[in-house]
């Protein structure tokens, strides 16, 4: 609650709802986002910094995550589970472990302390989405190595549609958890990576209400081409997209001049809906009338391209992003971006002008072995 | 593991009666023509369509050895192709098989791609030049031979005229394959360039076509032959005669068919010095033989529908238009930039178009002197037939011509038994290999791929050993639309009086003499060829559902089955067998939709 003061000429210090355990987006110092946030937290807040729109939200930090294995003597017990494991363990003893250590996750009840904090944050939430019980998405958000979240992408959990907040700190925990994945347990044991190098952040975020959403790449994923934005997009939320479960509409984007190169509508079979009586957002097939239809019209993809362009050039290199286009976005508005990353895999920028050059060509087409394209 | 057909029961030795290996003793370049020899097997050899007839003693050793071997031997050595040497060929009977001779040094092959680089766009940049000073030069000397008066010509001065006609022909071969292989180069490095940006592989074509030929100007002038003979009354006589009685039955008819013959033969004096083959000196030229132009005279007097050329003309322009706008539209400004460049380049050397155009020049014509040269000889020797001297090999005709040799009863035994050996091997063309050798599962030179359609599909397809009983067949859509018709299975051009209007073409493969005939059939369905083969192209001219590169289309459709041509997904289908065809009451429908 902002105090109001008698000297309206003298700017109040905002208040300030961030602490050691709770890091708020439009709160942390962008430098230091990623360290408390995690990757997926801290790339918002940078995003967020730089005049993107993103979802208002908060990171459970790094140092919670810590604070509470510690203090609940789950680090002790996890030690237990992974010493007994030994160096070279069989498939199904990591996943007995790994089921172990979860269910220890899930029965491990956070301190008064923390709870409270994070119900406090869950609250001024919903007090700012002026809802009660505002459904959020509660995200793992990795720290460690950079390539760390291309590594584990899809690997630890992410909750859509929490309401309420005995299931908003049940989700965090389960969270948690999943950094124990057996997954994400044979890749540190393969690479010999402690867990305790790479602690969990959790984010806490409003859900928007997505009428559409989808991801978009600043260069071709498959090609590497640096000329245009590819888009994939369906009905409802991204997570049908995300997990291959439905075929996308495809976009391609001309960089230059902004052109819609080709639109291909696909046969969308399932949406990931918002489903009210579990309150969660999970798959159902797509109504019939909405399978066919195109999702996005030029305006939209105009802002997604907007948004995408702008993300790649405050990274100064080449991102894929996932979008949402809610409810009650209104032409013109931004989309909303709800993650980036970076792409490793682009060709190498080329400096000279593309021209036709009939020799290179025919070495490449007719001169190479290799049939030519298409035939 | 290839595929290997053994090519021993074509490589004993034994070719024409009397032949002896000597007869092919001519200067090559890197491999030399003959008939197949053992270790033919390790290369990969293919029937080439062209010649479907078989070709006879003095046809297949100078067109191959001059033409074919020289010409793109030549030429692969000139620009050069950097891991090609150009073709050879070899012959089972009278039927000339095609393989690419590979370079595999890979130091050979640098050196080669170092000397494209410079020569290549050396040509497109002065391709206007080096193609027209080479058609000039052709011309000059056939103007040269159009000038002689070959029944005065000495004695003596005989043998040095067939010596120059035979020049003729193999100057004209460097001309054409130094300008087909740079051509075709560019053009297939702008398709790569296309297919790579995701432009559809079939809207490629369009991008060039619609500009017009000689060859399509031939056909313009012949339907309106058929226009005057209509005004004039005189398709009731079309009507009764086939075109060998043609000119005789107009003769006697009198009156205003005298009028409408002279303005024929005014007509054939421009378009008529050519033959209804490729380079082979066996086949008159339309001149000396008016039953296939007059046939197709009486081809368009049988449509109902008049064919409106123009039309035509400007739908495959407004097509274009069309195929290069949406091509554009898919690409980004930097694609564009390239796209454009590559299109302005191909649009002024155009290939699709040279590969109609230049028959009319070279391929068409250039064996003719060579033939009055034959001609006059066989009258002065007093042959037994006109076209005995196609039947002897070169040094046999030079000793008949100089004198050293009388043609006498052991060269007439010969020839008579050459000619037997002709016939029997044409009659077995349908059962001639699609392939021998060392099959590969696909082929890298341009040539046997664009215009031989030797894909990997249809290099499967031809070694498919129930081809004769598959009734659904696929290949390259080369142009759009679905016909249902009667098929009519033609060996050769020389059988193009049995298509009827609406009929569906099945054959090997077609080449510009085929070209009136997409006047009046519904569809075409070919063996072979490309995208940029002849079919391909004029079936998108002429608005004709088109399918090549089937590999077996001759073999698995029969004369008379009712099928469909799908021009647009390149599938066939045999609807009805012929006898199922005969047997039914009705008459079949032909209809003819366009998609």
């Amino acid at each position: 609650m902002t105090l109001v003061s008698g000297d309206a000429t003298v700017a109040e210090e905002p208040e300030r709802h961030s602490c050691e355990a709770i890091s708020w987006l439009d709160e942390v110092d962008p430098s230091e986002a990623v360290a408390r946030g995690g990757a997926k937290m801290g790339r918002l807040a940078e995003l967020l910094a730089s005049g993107v729109l993103v979802p208002q939200g908060f990171a459970v930090t790094v140092e919670a995550y810590s604070r509470h294995c510690r203090e609940s003597g789950l680090d002790g017990r996890i030690d237990t589970v992974l010493g007994a494991l030994g160096p070279d363990p069989d498939d199904a003893a990591v996943e007995a472990a790994s089921a172990e250590i979860r269910e220890m996750f899930a029965g491990t009840p956070m301190s008064d302390g923390l709870a409270a904090r994070l119900t406090e944050a869950y609250e001024e939430l919903c007090l700012r989405c002026v809802d009660v019980n505002v459904p959020v998405a509660v995200r793992s958000s990795a720290t460690g190595e950079d390539a760390a979240d291309a590594s584990f992408a899809g690997i630890f959990d992410t909750y859509l549609g929490v309401s309420g907040v005995e299931r908003v700190l049940e989700s965090v925990r389960r969270c948690w958890g999943s950094l124990f994945t057996a997954r994400a347990l044979a890749y540190r044991l393969r690479r010999g990576i402690s867990h305790h190098d790479m602690p969990i952040a959790v984010g806490v975020i409003e859900l928007i209400h997505a009428r559409a959403s989808g991801v978009a790449f600043s260069v071709h994923p498959v090609t590497g081409k640096r000329d245009r934005i590819v888009i994939e997009t369906s009905w409802g939320w991204g997570e049908a997209i995300v997990q291959g479960l439905v075929d996308p509409d495809h976009v391609e984007v001309g960089k230059a001049d902004g052109r819609v190169l080709r639109y291909d509508v696909a046969h969308k079979k399932v949406v990931s809906a918002f489903d009210f009586a579990v309150g969660a957002v999970t798959e159902i097939e797509m109504p019939a009338k909405l399978a066919h239809r195109q999702v996005l019209d030029d305006e939209q993809i105009a802002a997604i391209s907007a948004a995408v362009t702008a993300i790649e050039e405050h990274y100064g290199h080449p991102v894929d992003v996932e979008w949402v286009i809610g409810r009650h976005r209104r032409a013109g508005d931004p989309v909303c971006i709800v993650q980036t990353r970076p792409v490793t895999t682009v060709e190498p920028e080329t400096t000279a002008a593309p021209a036709y050059d009939p020799v290179a060509l025919a070495q490449k087409y007719l001169f190479s072995g290799k049939p030519i394209p298409g035939r | 593991m290839a595929n290997v057909v053994p090519v021993d029961a074509w490589s004993t030795g034994e070719w024409y009666p009397g032949y002896k290996p000597e007869f092919f003793d001519m200067p090559w370049i890197v491999d030399p023509a003959g008939p197949f020899r053992p270790g033919d097997e390790n290369s990969f050899w293919f029937l080439d369509f062209h010649w479907s007839r078989g070709l006879t003693p003095l046809g297949a050793t100078l067109w191959s050895g001059d033409g074919y071997c020289w010409g793109t031997q030549h030429a692969a050595e000139s620009l050069p192709l950097p891991p090609g040497r150009g073709v050879s060929a070899r012959f089972a009977g009278t039927h000339l098989y095609g393989s690419a001779l590979p370079e595999t040094d890979p130091a050979q092959i640098e050196a080669r791609a170092g000397r494209i680089a410079t020569n290549l766009p050396h040509f497109l940049q002065n391709y206007r030049s080096i193609w027209e000073s080479g058609r000039d030069e052709l011309e000059n000397t056939w103007s040269q031979f159009r000038a002689i008066d070959f029944t005065q010509v000495s004695g003596d001065d005989l043998p040095d005229l067939l010596v120059k006609a035979r020049r003729y022909h193999k100057r004209s071969m460097e001309i054409h394959f130094g300008v087909m292989y740079p051509m075709l180069a560019n053009f297939l490095g702008f398709y790569g360039a296309c297919a790579d940006m995701g432009i559809n592989p079939n809207e490629i074509g369009k991008f060039l076509q619609g500009e017009d030929t000689k060859i399509m100007e031939t056909d313009r002038k012949l339907y309106d032959l058929a226009l005057k003979a209509r005004a004039a009354g005189l398709e009731p006589v079309f009507e009764a005669h086939d075109g060998g009685r043609l000119r005789e039955a107009l003769g006697r008819h009198g009156g205003a068919a005298s009028g409408w013959l002279t303005e024929f033969d005014d007509f054939l004096q421009v378009y008529g010095y050519r033959a209804e083959a490729t380079c082979d000196v066996g086949v008159p030229s339309w001149i000396e033989d008016n039953t296939i132009p007059l046939d197709l005279v009486k081809t368009f007097l049988q449509r109902k529908d008049s064919h409106d050329f123009s039309r035509a003309a400007t739908n495959a322009l407004a097509e274009r238009e069309e195929a290069i706008e949406n091509a554009r539209a898919g690409l980004t400004r930097e694609e564009q930039a390239v796209f454009d460049a590559g299109l302005a380049s191909n649009q002024a050397a155009n290939f699709p178009w040279w590969q109609d155009d230049h028959n009319y020049y070279i391929d068409l014509k250039v064996m003719l002197p060579l033939r009055w040269g034959c001609q006059e000889l066989a009258s002065r020797v007093k042959a037994d037939r006109q076209d005995d001297m196609l039947y002897l090999f070169w040094p046999e005709l030079r000793d008949v011509a100089s004198g050293e040799k009388p043609y006498d009863a052991e060269l007439r035994g010969l020839v008579d038994a050459r000619r037997q050996y002709f016939d029997e091997w044409h009659g077995r063309r349908g059962e001639m290999p699609k392939v021998l050798g060392t099959i590969p599962e696909n082929v890298e030179d341009p040539i046997l791929i664009e215009i031989f359609g030797l894909n990997p599909h249809s290099i499967r397809a031809v070694q498919n050993p129930d081809a004769a009983a598959q009734t659904v067949m696929n290949g390259v859509p080369a142009a759009k639309g679905t016909a249902r018709g009667i098929a009519r299975v033609l060996q050769s051009s020389d059988e193009l009086h049995r298509l009827e209007p609406g009929s569906i073409l099945v054959c090997e493969s077609t080449s510009p003499n085929w070209t009136p005939a997409f006047g009046k059939i519904a569809g075409c369905a070919c063996d072979g060829g490309g995208m940029l083969s002849h079919a391909a192209i004029v079936g998108r001219e002429y608005g004709v559902p088109t399918v090549t590169a089937i590999g077996v289309a001759t073999l698995s459709i029969a004369d008379g089955d009712e099928i469909e041509v799908d021009g647009s997904s390149g599938t066939v289908t045999v609807l009805r067998r012929a006898a199922e065809v005969a047997a039914s009451a009705d008459a079949p429908r032909t209809e003819e939709v366009t998609a």
